[in-house]
């Protein structure tokens, strides 16, 4: 009696209650099975490593293996024909450019998948807010700039007031695309102030050399008056303060993801997906100095696997993953180019 | 005016009129108690289910989790160590930093929200910061040596200080929750008392009067009395079925999504102390301690019944025995996470083993390569892969505890008022039912 009551009732009591609708998954990934290699930059390698994981776990009969050898070994093995793609923090040119078309039989395709801002890491006693502009930053690479207190800081900097330390500039001794990105900002936003060029290898004699962006920040953590480039994950997890930098339009810009991101989505795309850098271009709150890193694939000659992990990672869980490994997102436009152009590969 | 003893007597009238006004009287006072009692008991019991779903079933979950953050940190702080300074793992030295950062913030956080034993939460936080001096003073440590001294000192501070207080934290807010469940409990059960009784008790007067009505005065059917009957009858059904819905709603949420949750959260931390004693092994150039502390740990993730690890007994009680022994960490993997998630802890086991032996025959650096490798069979892919199935278990347990817990939310929506509605619809009624017959007698 109390059950057929019960069930009488509960209805409409429970037409008072609104449905519970459950919240909307997270798309799956489009597996597929088979092995794909990869080797080149290690600066890409944190995110790389997430994207492997989480690929994985999702899909059992897939095997991903990435090498961190560096840029120019990686590309050079892809030449050679090594791997399925070769991560480079440089787009390919030049004599490079044709014989990974010899080795593809076919065109290179650059995906931009791994961004992130360079961040300006220092320690300097009693500063904890430091602003400099292209042509301090050229400066004081450069050794033109050495002293804290030099007028050049100052007067980005004014109300601070600056010790009388020595500057200790720290930078790679190894070949690394960080270096290069960090040259290749400072001949383009402090031409006169910054003659050296570019590279992957720093020009000057001077300063700190030391391998590995993690002895770098170990270097400039233990450094009274030190400054050197990190990739800003670096300087994140370590608690360094980082250099805010001028910008054109008269603003300072923080080494932020987001920041980052904004420098990125005003870049020219090519048609092959090159991102071509202004650093002269006025965009407020936009970090200049950032590091792209490129998956370098065949357009023709891909198989199944490469490109569902390649499609995981432009996606927005691999994207997701990558912000957790310390990255910037691909900005929203330039993610829809890259997975459409990995769509079409093959 | 009639007196007895000196004193005015009250007289009741026992003519028609007056028997009237005495039931309808009668009716009324009843119907105002069940007012206030069923809005007293529907507004008690809105309070706790509130209670259980913002306040205890969070602090159960901010204390789990606490711990769970504690076990992580230490692990990290083995791969940090055994990353060393090399340049091929320098990657996995950052993101070991990375994840060691994380993990101090989370317990930091749970920590601040934390309001349990403020004694236990402040020895936990200074014990925190002794362990990341420790921490510091092993990754800055000149010599090999002075590094495994300090990293010592800091992995004994968090097993055998840190983590117990955090045990402690973690059983003072499951028995806050047991107990609010069992106090929510107690006004259900009262409410539905009142509702049965007090509501049947009202029902049962006016179907009364009805009855006296149409015998007296030779009509059949009161209109204004019949409304007020089917009201009260609703109300009383009604607040019945809402005192037991919702209690149902939030047993199940209990018993198949918050305990179990808490239970897994247990498992899960569990299994990452457990993976950094093979980092551990490591470390301490093979040590026989974390050999023998892992296979402890892997019996209690197992099941076995060689655990010996008594927390893992206590579960959100239901009452049931049966029920409770779903919900408890004492069954292993299997039994809370499903057998995928015990297949996959099987076959990390399996790798631990192998890294165990390459280290035994002087392998280190290929036993490092096989802890750190994300390869399929490798230490650390292996690992995640397990974690993934466990993380999915656990948050699907927590969202099932949530949807419960908004069920029994919207369950209760209105209650607060409707007995008033209700009841205010009833005793406006009763006037217009018996005022007509009333007026014959003028």
């Amino acid at each position: 009696m109390r059950l057929r009551v019960l069930a009488v009732l509960a209805p409409l009591v429970l037409a008072l209650t609104a449905c519970d609708t459950p919240a909307e998954p997270e798309p799956p990934i489009a597996c597929a099975s088979g092995a794909v290699s990869g080797q080149g930059s290690s600066a890409q390698t944190n995110a790389v490593n997430a994207w492997i994981k989480a690929y994985q776990i999702a899909c059992a009969d897939a095997a991903v293996a990435y090498t961190s050898t560096g840029s120019g070994a990686g590309v050079r093995a892809f030449i050679e024909g090594t791997g399925d793609f070769a991560g480079t923090d440089t787009p390919l040119a030049g004599t490079d450019l044709q014989r990974a078309g010899t080795r593809c039989g076919g065109p290179v395709v650059h995906l931009p998948l791994v961004i992130g801002p360079i961040a300006l890491a220092y320690n300097v006693a009693g500063v904890g807010d430091l602003r400099l502009t292209p042509q301090t930053i050229a400066g004081i690479f450069s050794g033109t700039v050495t002293a804290w207190n030099d007028p050049a800081i100052a007067g980005d900097n004014p109300g601070t007031v600056l010790p009388a330390t020595k500057i200790r500039t720290v930078h790679r001794s190894d070949g690394s695309g960080t270096t290069a990105n960090f040259l290749r900002y400072l001949t383009a936003a402090a031409p006169s102030s910054w003659p050296h060029g570019s590279g992957s290898d720093w020009p000057l004699p001077g300063g700190d050399g030391l391998r590995g962006s993690h002895r770098v920040v170990a270097a400039i953590a233990r450094t009274d008056g030190a400054i050197g480039y990190v990739e800003s994950s670096y300087a994140r997890v370590t608690d360094l303060p980082t250099v805010r930098v001028g910008t054109p339009d008269g603003s300072w810009a923080q080494a932020t993801d987001e920041a980052a991101a904004q420098t990125i989505a005003s870049a020219q795309v090519s048609d092959d997906l090159r991102l071509e850098i202004d650093y002269t271009a006025a965009t407020a709150g936009a970090y200049p100095i950032v590091q792209v890193t490129y998956e370098l694939v065949c357009r023709t000659k891909i198989t199944p696997v490469t490109r569902s992990f390649l499609t995981y990672a432009a996606g927005r869980a691999g994207q997701q993953a990558a912000e957790q490994a310390g990255y910037a997102p691909l900005p929203p436009a330039l993610q829809t180019q890259v997975t459409q152009a990995i769509a079409t590969l093959g | 005016m009639a007196y007895r003893d000196g004193v005015p007597a009250i007289e009741i009238r026992r003519d028609t009129p007056g028997l009237l006004r005495l039931f309808t009287a009668l009716t009324a006072v009843v119907a105002v108690v069940l007012l206030t009692a069923l809005t007293v008991v529907m507004i008690s019991v809105r309070d706790q289910v509130r209670l259980i779903g913002r306040d205890a079933a969070p602090q159960a979950a901010t204390a789990a989790d606490l711990y769970f953050a504690l076990s992580d940190l230490d692990a990290q702080v083995t791969r940090i160590l055994l990353a060393g300074d090399g340049d091929e793992s320098a990657s996995s030295r950052i993101d070991a930093l990375g994840v060691y950062r994380d993990r101090g913030y989370q317990a930091d956080r749970d920590l601040q929200s934390s309001t349990a034993d403020s004694a236990v939460t402040l020895r936990l936080m200074d014990g925190l910061a002794v362990y990341r001096q420790r921490v510091g003073q092993a990754l800055a440590a000149p010599s090999a040596a002075d590094r495994l001294g300090y990293w010592t000192q800091a992995t004994n501070l968090l097993h055998q200080r840190l983590l117990p207080d955090a045990q402690r934290l973690r059983e003072q807010s499951q028995r806050r929750l047991d107990d609010a469940y069992a106090q929510k409990s107690a006004t259900e059960t009262t409410g539905t008392a009142v509702a049965v009784l007090l509501g049947g008790a009202l029902v049962a007067l006016l179907i009364f009067l009805q009855i006296w009505m149409a015998r007296r005065f030779h009509r059949l059917w009161n209109p204004a009395l019949l409304a007020a009957t089917a009201i009260s009858l609703l109300l009383a059904l009604s607040a019945t079925v809402v005192l037991q819905l919702q209690s149902r709603q939030l047993a199940d949420g209990r018993d198949a999504g918050l305990g179990p949750h808490l239970a897994l959260s247990e498992l899960r931390a569990l299994g990452y102390d457990a993976a950094a004693d093979t980092g551990r092994y490591l470390v301490s150039a093979n040590l026989s301690y974390y050999r023998d502390d892992f296979t402890a740990k892997s019996d209690c993730l197992t099941g076995d019944p060689a655990c010996k690890i008594r927390s893992l007994d206590r579960a959100l009680s239901s009452g049931s025995a049966s029920v409770t022994a779903a919900a408890s960490a004492r069954g292993g993997l299997a039994q809370v996470a499903g057998p995928v998630a015990a297949g996959r802890w099987a076959a990390y086991q399996a790798v631990h083993q192998r890294i165990l032996a390459l280290a035994d025959s002087g392998k280190t650096a290929e036993a490092v390569g096989l802890l750190t490798g994300i390869r399929r069979g490798d230490a650390a892919f292996d690992f995640a892969y397990f974690d993934a199935s466990v993380a999915d278990a656990t948050e699907t347990r927590r969202q099932h505890f949530d949807r419960s817990l908004r069920a029994a939310e919207t369950t209760l929506t209105g209650w607060s008022w409707l007995p008033t509605l209700f009841l205010t619809a009833v005793l406006s009624l009763l006037p217009l039912a018996v005022r007509p017959r009333l007026a014959e007698y003028r």
